[in-house]
C-alpha cells in the first residue's frame, strides 16, 4: 500500500509492504527498504540505510502525529486512506465554521462566551481545568459564537467538541 | 525507631519515601484515592488504604481521615512529603494531638519561619540580608510610593499571603503606583482572599540559590550546600543543580552561616530549605524558608552521598545529627529535570491519559525518582510531575552530557511530556555557560524556535526525517487494520467483504 505522508514541509510517499512481524518500507521510491517493528504501543523501531532509529509516535487532538527520536521532533500529518476523499471536503467546508475541542480532558470550569456573541481570534472561550491547572480556550479565528455545547461544571474528554464559533 | 510510617502523599515522592521505610527496615503505609487505586505508591507500599474521592480536599487534604487511617493501621510516625499538606501546621498539631511523631519541623517553627512577612522578619531580626522593602503589609499607599521613590524603581507589589505570581505587580515610575496597588490587591483578595500587599525592590536577573539546612532536636543545625534553581517557567523550577555554576566557596560560607542563623532564630528542626535571590554582584537576599523535604533534594543527595529522608526520619527519632557542616564535601556535579505530562508545543497544556509505553533511562550517573509506569492511566487531578530524572558527573559538561543522554532515552507514549523542552534548554549556550537567571527561560521560550533543518549534521538530519516519515506512515497503517479488525471482530462473515474491498481500495491508491 501507498500512504502520504506530510512532514517539514514537504510530502513524501511511503510505499509498504507487510512482512512476517513487521513492515518493508520504501521512501520516495528510494532504493534502500526500511525494515520497521513494533516495539510497543506507538513505538517503532525503524532500521534504515544501516542506521537505528526508535520512533515514539503520539497522535495530538488535532489530527496530526508527533514523531520523537533522539534529540529530534517532527510533525506529521497521514490522511488515512479509508477516509481521504472524505477528508478532503471536510477540510474545504470547515473554512468558516470552527469546532472548538478540548485538548485535553478536563473540567470545564468557566464559560466565557454565550451563542450569539461577536469574539475576536485569540478571544478567551471558556476555562478547561485539569491537572490542578487552569487553561483558557482561546478561539482561532474572529468571527460569532454558533453554539455553546460544554456546560460548567461538565466533564469533558480530549477532542470532545465544547463550542462553535462560525 | 519507629515501627511504621504513614506516608500522607502520592506520586513519586510517596515512592521516594517508600523506598526510605523499606531500606530502614519501617513499614510504610500508603494512602490513595478512588483514581489512584492502581499508581505506584499503593503498589509498591506495605500497606495502603483508601482516602475517599478523586479532588484532594476530599482526601489527601483530609487530615481526620489520614488520622483515622494512621490509628487503623498502627503507625507511630507521619511523613508528608512536598505538596499537599507538607506546610500546613495543622497536621503537626493533629499528630501531636493523636500521639503520632510529626516527620517534619515543629508547629510553632513551621508558623514563624513559612509564612512571607514572618519569615522577613526573623531573617532580620537575625541579621539575614533580605530584599530591601517593607516588613509589614502596606497600611497606607502614600507612604509605600514613598519609599519605593526613595528605594528607586523599579519595584515590586506581592501579596502577603501570596504564591505562584497572582497579585504580583511590577511598577516602574510613581505614576503607575496607585493603579499597579489597586490592581495586585484586588487580584490577591480573589486569589486568596486577603488582599495585604508588601513592597520589594525588583532586582534584575537574579539567580534563585537555596540552602539545604537540617537541624536536629540537640542544637545542631547544618548546611549541606546550596542548589542553584534559576531555570523556572512562571516561577516554577524545572531544571535544579548543585554546586552552582555562580557560588564561590567564600559566598557558599556566608549564605549557609545566614541560613544556619536563620534557622536557629526559627527554633527549627528537621529539614528545610532557605531561598535567596543572588544579584549579579553575588550580593545575596533572603526570599523565603521551604519548611519542607524539596522536589530537589536529590541534587544534594548525589553531590553529598547522604540520604536526606533517612536524615529526616533519623531525626524525628530524636537522633542527633552525625556530622559537622565542615566534614561534608560536595562532590562532583548534579542536575534534576523535572518531567511533566505537558505538552510544550501545545502552550504546556495538560496531558493526562494512559501511557502505552515507557522506557526509563538507566546507566551510569542517571537516578530516575519515578511515579509511573507503561499501563498506568495518569490522572487528571493532581500535579503532572511524572518523574524526576537526576544526572551526576565529575564536572558540570559529564553530567549535562549524561542527562541528555538519559532524555534521548526516555521515551513515554500515549501521553505528551516536556522532555522536548529539556533537549532544547540543554543545548543552549547561556545555559551551558551557566548564565542564567529567574526569567531566562520565560525569555527564551518567548522567542522563535530555530526550525528542524538547524539541527547538526545535515545528511544525519535527512535520514532521520525520512525514518520519521516511515514511522509515520506505518502507524497510520496499522491503526487502518487494528480499526478494521476491530470493526469485524462482532461479525467476522460479513466484515471478509469490507477488509477485502478496503485491502483493494488501499492498493488503488497512487
Amino acid at each position: 500500500m501507498k500512504l502520504e505522508v506530510r512532514i517539514s514541509g514537504r510530502t513524501r510517499t511511503v510505499e509498504l509492504q507487510r512482512e512476517a512481524g513487521g513492515w518493508r518500507a520504501t521512501i520516495d521510491g528510494q532504493s534502500s527498504a526500511a525494515d520497521v517493528v513494533e516495539i510497543a504501543p506507538n513505538r517503532l523501531s525503524v532500521l534504515l540505510a544501516g542506521q537505528s532509529h526508535e520512533v515514539c509516535v503520539t497522535p495530538s487532538a488535532d489530527g496530526k502525529l508527533k514523531l520523537q527520536t533522539g534529540t529530534q521532533e517532527f510533525s506529521a500529518e497521514v490522511p488515512d486512506p479509508r477516509t481521504w476523499s472524505g477528508r478532503r471536503h471536510a477540510g474545504v467546508e470547515a473554512e468558516g465554521r470552527q469546532q472548538i475541542v478540548a485538548p485535553m480532558p478536563g473540567k470545564v470550569v468557566r464559560l466565557l462566551v454565550k451563542a450569539g456573541d461577536t469574539v475576536e481570534a485569540g478571544q478567551g472561550l471558556l476555562v478547561v481545568e485539569a491537572m490542578k491547572m487552569q487553561n483558557e480556550i482561546r478561539s482561532p479565528k474572529s468571527g460569532t459564537v454558533e453554539r455553546v455545547l460544554a456546560s460548567e461544571g461538565q466533564a469533558v474528554n480530549a477532542g470532545e467538541v465544547l463550542c462553535i464559533v462560525s | 525507631m519507629f515501627k511504621k510510617i504513614l506516608i500522607a502523599n502520592r506520586g513519586e515522592i510517596a515512592v521516594r519515601i517508600i523506598r526510605a521505610c523499606r531500606e530502614l527496615g519501617i513499614q510504610s503505609a500508603a494512602v490513595f484515592s478512588d483514581v489512584d487505586r492502581k499508581a505506584l505508591h499503593v503498589r509498591l507500599a506495605d500497606e495502603a488504604y483508601p482516602v475517599g474521592p478523586a479532588p484532594s480536599r476530599e482526601s489527601y487534604l483530609r487530615i481526620d481521615k489520614l488520622m483515622d487511617v494512621a490509628r487503623r493501621a498502627g503507625c507511630d510516625a507521619v511523613h508528608p512529603g512536598y505538596g499537599f499538606l507538607a506546610e500546613n501546621s495543622a497536621l503537626p498539631r493533629a499528630c501531636t494531638d493523636a500521639g503520632l511523631t510529626f516527620i517534619g519541623p515543629p508547629a510553632d517553627a513551621m508558623e514563624a519561619l513559612g509564612s512571607k512577612t514572618a519569615g522577613r522578619q526573623l531573617a532580620r531580626r537575625a541579621d539575614v540580608p533580605i530584599v530591601p522593602g517593607t516588613n509589614d503589609p502596606i497600611e497606607k499607599i502614600s507612604d509605600a510610593q514613598a519609599l519605593a521613590h526613595s528605594m528607586s524603581y523599579p519595584v515590586l507589589l506581592k501579596a502577603v499571603a501570596g504564591g505562584g505570581g497572582k497579585g504580583m505587580r511590577l511598577v516602574y515610575s510613581d505614576a503607575e503606583f496607585e493603579s499597579a496597588f489597586r490592581d495586585a490587591s484586588s487580584e490577591a483578595m480573589n486569589a486568596f482572599g486577603d488582599d495585604r500587599l508588601y513592597l520589594e525592590k525588583y532586582l534584575d536577573r537574579p539567580h534563585h540559590i537555596e540552602i539545604q539546612i537540617f537541624a536536629d532536636a540537640h542544637g545542631r543545625v547544618v548546611s549541606l550546600g546550596e542548589r542553584e534553581c534559576s531555570v523556572q517557567r512562571r516561577h516554577q523550577k524545572v531544571i535544579e543543580e548543585a554546586p552552582s555554576p555562580i557560588v564561590t566557596p567564600d559566598l557558599r560560607k556566608k549564605m549557609s552561616d545566614a541560613a544556619v542563623r536563620l534557622a536557629r532564630a526559627g527554633g527549627y528542626v528537621n529539614a528545610g530549605t532557605v531561598e535567596f535571590l543572588v544579584d549579579q554582584n553575588l550580593n545575596f537576599y533572603f526570599l523565603e524558608v521551604n519548611t519542607r523535604l524539596q522536589v530537589e533534594h536529590p541534587v544534594t543527595e548525589q553531590v553529598t552521598g547522604l540520604d536526606l529522608v533517612k536524615l529526616q526520619i533519623a531525626i524525628a527519632a530524636g537522633h542527633r545529627l552525625p556530622f559537622a557542616w565542615e566534614t561534608i564535601t560536595p562532590r562532583g556535579h548534579a542536575m534534576e529535570v523535572r518531567l511533566y505530562a505537558e505538552d510544550p508545543d501545545n502552550n504546556f497544556f495538560p496531558s493526562p491519559g494512559k501511557i502505552l509505553s515507557y522506557h526509563a533511562p538507566s546507566g551510569p550517573g542517571i537516578r530516575l525518582d519515578d511515579g509511573v509506569y507503561e499501563g498506568w492511566t495518569v490522572p487528571n487531578d493532581y500535579d503532572p510531575l511524572l518523574s524526576k530524572l537526576i544526572a551526576w558527573g565529575n564536572s558540570r559538561e559529564e553530567t549535562i552530557a549524561r542527562l541528555r543522554r538519559a532524555l534521548d532515552e526516555y521515551t513515554i507514549t500515549g501521553i505528551q511530556t516536556n522532555a522536548g523542552l529539556f533537549r532544547r534548554i540543554l543545548t543552549e549556550p547561556d545555559f551551558l555557560r551557566g548564565e542564567i537567571h529567574t526569567k531566562w527561560l520565560d525569555e527564551l521560550l518567548r522567542r522563535p524556535r530555530p526550525s528542524d533543518s538547524s539541527s547538526n549534521d545535515e545528511a544525519q538530519g535527512r535520514f532521520t526525517c525520512d525514518a520519521a516519515a516511515i514511522a509515520a506512515a506505518v502507524w497510520q497503517a496499522m491503526q487502518s487494520v487494528s480499526q478494521s479488525a476491530a470493526a469485524s471482530a462482532g461479525n467476522e462473515t460479513s466484515s471478509r467483504w469490507k477488509l477485502e474491498g478496503r485491502r483493494q481500495q488501499l492498493d488503488r491508491i497512487p
